[in-house]
């Protein structure tokens, strides 16, 4: 008797349940989830930066869904897969992870996320949103790979047009570049400035491009070379080992070459491997997006929001601002796809239509971007590209210049 | 000229540490006629180890090399014991396959305990390089140079001149009948994985001095596998005369030939020396020649 009144109980409070749920305003009723798939390198030759560039990432996620998502009633879950950095892995990983997530975009690491999936993406019609400069090998029409920064070559090339402009007079800027076979896009760095320099001689005079491992045993008498030959500055956009082995090569020869580096082998994390950011003075940082300085910025602001309300714990520097920043242009091209289309039945492919329908402005990085105008023709934007340079001085970093043209650089 | 015969020289200096590493191979071959795939992993094991010493505990570096030195030795010991001692009389090919599975744990091991972070090393040779007139030598690997052909000529005199040395080199030849005349091979053994672990520290500390130390350094094991095998695996004089040869063609080729083509010819040409030497002479410049009577 006791058994039957309880499941007519049951049986009201599941109804009450039922009716409550039907009559709930529409937005919260609509809560949608869509996934994201995360590609990371926790130990491979990145693993050094991973856990800082992945909290930036994850941390603007988790601030999208409390503000954004919750007001458009949308939450974006997402999953790392560990990669190695190694394409084959991703290219192997890849099919269960389509099959796990069913995600409406990816969020990649580097080449070989790149090398891996460059095929495969458009096939699946799921784009994949990159952190890093472009590759040369990669810019192709109608890509489903992005970066929101342009090649390595054209940021190495805004820096050297920025750096001839500041010594003045009209004789190229005398260049060396250290590169490394070790990897697809570090070849790829050196063969896209080297190009520039061909075709625009007035400019640059390219004096050498000096291959080494990515672990060099020594470097002295290559850079006493480039001493020789008058160089007025060492691009190396490959790894931090590279950079210190340069560094006590020049010091070794007492010459006083700048050197400029990018994001992921940057001035924090070089000066970290020398034994302090004084051994970088007067050294730079170049990459279109903003630098991590000690100057008050709105890229700044939001950072520290980040780390006061959502959980960011990674500190503020060149990584965590490539973290937030990829995130961040991530989830607004993902908020413009559901303005144009709607919460329900999100796809690839209309994240991607939203890439290019509308620009990703500053105000809506906070910052950390320029306004990125995405067209089918490239892979990153191909107008208005702008570097910005940091350099260390007194042992800080600084904020050397902001806003610097990038010059045309040629297909190659 | 003088910048050729300075290329030379450094070019010989460099060969003379991939001779050091190479040493580390030689002597675990000589010992127990197992060819170490870990080797670069002993040489970050021992970079790690003096980088804790020094920059962790903060030692200074009078006591923290000999420290590590000892540490690098027992983690030698450790490696024999736990791996390796129980295949004794088993196959060479199971123990060949073991320090491959040693070459993937060590770098987890790397990974686990200090984390992936690159690490500055402690600068333990000069950073300012000697100068003779226009010539410049860097000082870590003049140094290293010296340490090396003294490290040869000592354990050349050992291998060859000791009674331990030469039990050392029956117990390569068959463990059984080295156990059967009374020698110790599991200590035989033991004492060249010890002797291996130190002198890949040693290789560690003049690679890496004043450089950064990430796992990647371990590369260095196999820029040193070309000095083994174009030497002979069973002669540690014959390293010397190997890794000064590899080390000028390198040389020669990344400061002349590489600008040129615009690559990087200087980092494979070690490997074509390799093969062609195996090609011509499968047992290296100063390999032991077999004699089977059937």
């Amino acid at each position: 008797m006791t058994y039957k009144s309880i499941l007519g109980l049951r049986g009201l409070l599941a109804g009450g349940a039922m009716a409550m749920a039907a009559f709930m305003p529409l937005k919260a009723h609509a809560e949608t989830t869509y996934n994201l798939a995360l590609l990371s390198d926790f130990s491979g030759p990145y693993a050094d930066i991973m856990p800082i560039l992945a909290g930036g990432r994850e941390a603007v996620f988790t601030w999208w869904n409390a503000t954004h998502g919750k007001e458009l009633g949308v939450t974006l879950n997402y999953k790392n897969y560990e990669t190695r950095y190694d394409a084959a892995q991703v290219a192997s990983l890849w099919p269960g992870i389509k099959s796990e997530l069913d995600p409406i975009a990816v969020v990649g690491l580097g080449g070989p996320d790149v090398a891996a999936l460059s095929e495969r993406l458009p096939e699946d019609k799921i784009p994949m949103f990159m952190a890093t400069a472009a590759y040369g090998f990669a810019w192709k029409e109608d890509a489903w790979i992005f970066n929101p920064r342009p090649t390595y070559s054209h940021e190495s090339a805004g820096f050297l047009a920025w750096m001839k402009e500041k010594r003045g007079g009209d004789e190229p800027l005398k260049v060396a570049i250290m590169a490394s076979e070790a990897s697809p896009a570090y070849v790829d760095m050196a063969k896209g400035l080297e190009l520039y320099a061909e075709e625009n001689p007035e400019e640059l005079d390219l004096v050498e491009i000096i291959y080494t491992e990515v672990q060099p045993t020594d470097l002295t008498t290559q850079m006493r070379r480039v001493a020789r030959a008058g160089a007025e500055a060492l691009i190396i956009q490959t790894n931090t080992s590279i950079v210190v082995a340069a560094k006590r090569g020049l010091q070794a020869n007492g010459a006083d070459i700048p050197i400029m580096m990018s994001s992921h082998n940057g001035l924090p994390a070089s000066g970290g491997a020398l034994g302090g950011l004084d051994q970088l003075e007067g050294d730079f940082e170049a990459y279109g997006m903003a630098v991590a300085a000690d100057e008050e910025t709105t890229a700044r602001q939001f950072y520290q929001t980040l780390v006061a309300d959502h959980g960011l714990k990674a500190p503020w520097n060149v990584v965590t601002a490539m973290g937030v920043s990829q995130g961040l242009y991530t989830v607004t091209v993902i908020q413009h796809a559901i303005e144009e289309n709607g919460a329900e039945g999100l796809t690839g492919e209309k994240v991607r239509n939203a890439l290019f329908a509308k620009p990703i402005t500053t105000e809506e990085t906070h910052g950390f971007l320029p306004t990125l105008t995405f067209t089918p023709e490239a892979p990153f934007p191909l107008k208005g590209l702008k570097v910005n340079v940091g350099t260390v001085k007194d042992g800080k970093i600084v904020i050397q210049a902001t806003g610097v043209d990038v010059p045309n650089v040629h297909k190659w | 000229m003088v910048y050729f015969v300075n290329d030379i020289i450094t070019g010989a200096l460099i060969g003379l540490l991939y001779s050091l590493v190479a040493m580390g191979f030689v002597v675990i071959y000589r010992a127990s006629k197992v060819f170490n795939f870990a080797q670069g992993e002993l040489v970050i094991i021992g970079g790690f180890i003096v980088w804790f010493t020094t920059m962790q505990l903060g030692l200074s570096l009078w006591f923290s090399i000999p420290l590590s030195l000892v540490l690098a030795g027992l983690v030698g010991y450790a490696i024999e014991r736990i791996f390796l001692t129980k295949l004794i009389g088993e196959s060479v090919f199971s123990m060949v396959m073991v320090t491959v599975g040693l070459l993937i744990l060590l770098r987890g091991l790397v990974l686990l305990l200090f984390g992936p972070a690159v690490r500055p090393f402690p600068i333990i040779f000069p950073l300012k390089p000697l100068f003779l007139g226009d010539m410049l030598i860097p000082m870590n690997l003049l140094i290293g140079g010296i340490i090396t052909i003294v490290a040869a000529l000592g354990l050349s005199w050992f291998f060859n001149r000791t009674r331990s040395g030469l039990r050392m080199t029956a117990v390569a030849e068959d463990h059984i009948v080295a156990s059967s005349m009374g020698i110790s091979v599991k200590g035989s053994i033991a004492f060249a994985w010890v002797l291996g672990a130190i002198l890949s520290t040693i290789g560690a500390m003049i690679f890496l001095s004043g450089k950064s130390l990430t796992f990647l350094a371990s590369d260095i094991g196999f820029a040193a596998l070309p000095v083994a095998l174009f030497a002979g695996l069973e002669s540690i004089g014959g390293l010397i005369l190997a890794g000064v040869i590899i080390g000028i063609v390198q040389s020669l080729t990344t400061n002349y030939l590489d600008p040129l083509i615009g690559g990087s010819l200087g980092s494979v040409v070690p490997y074509i020396i390799m093969l062609a030497i195996l090609l011509i002479r499968p047992t290296g410049l100063f390999g032991w020649r077999t004699i089977e009577r059937v």
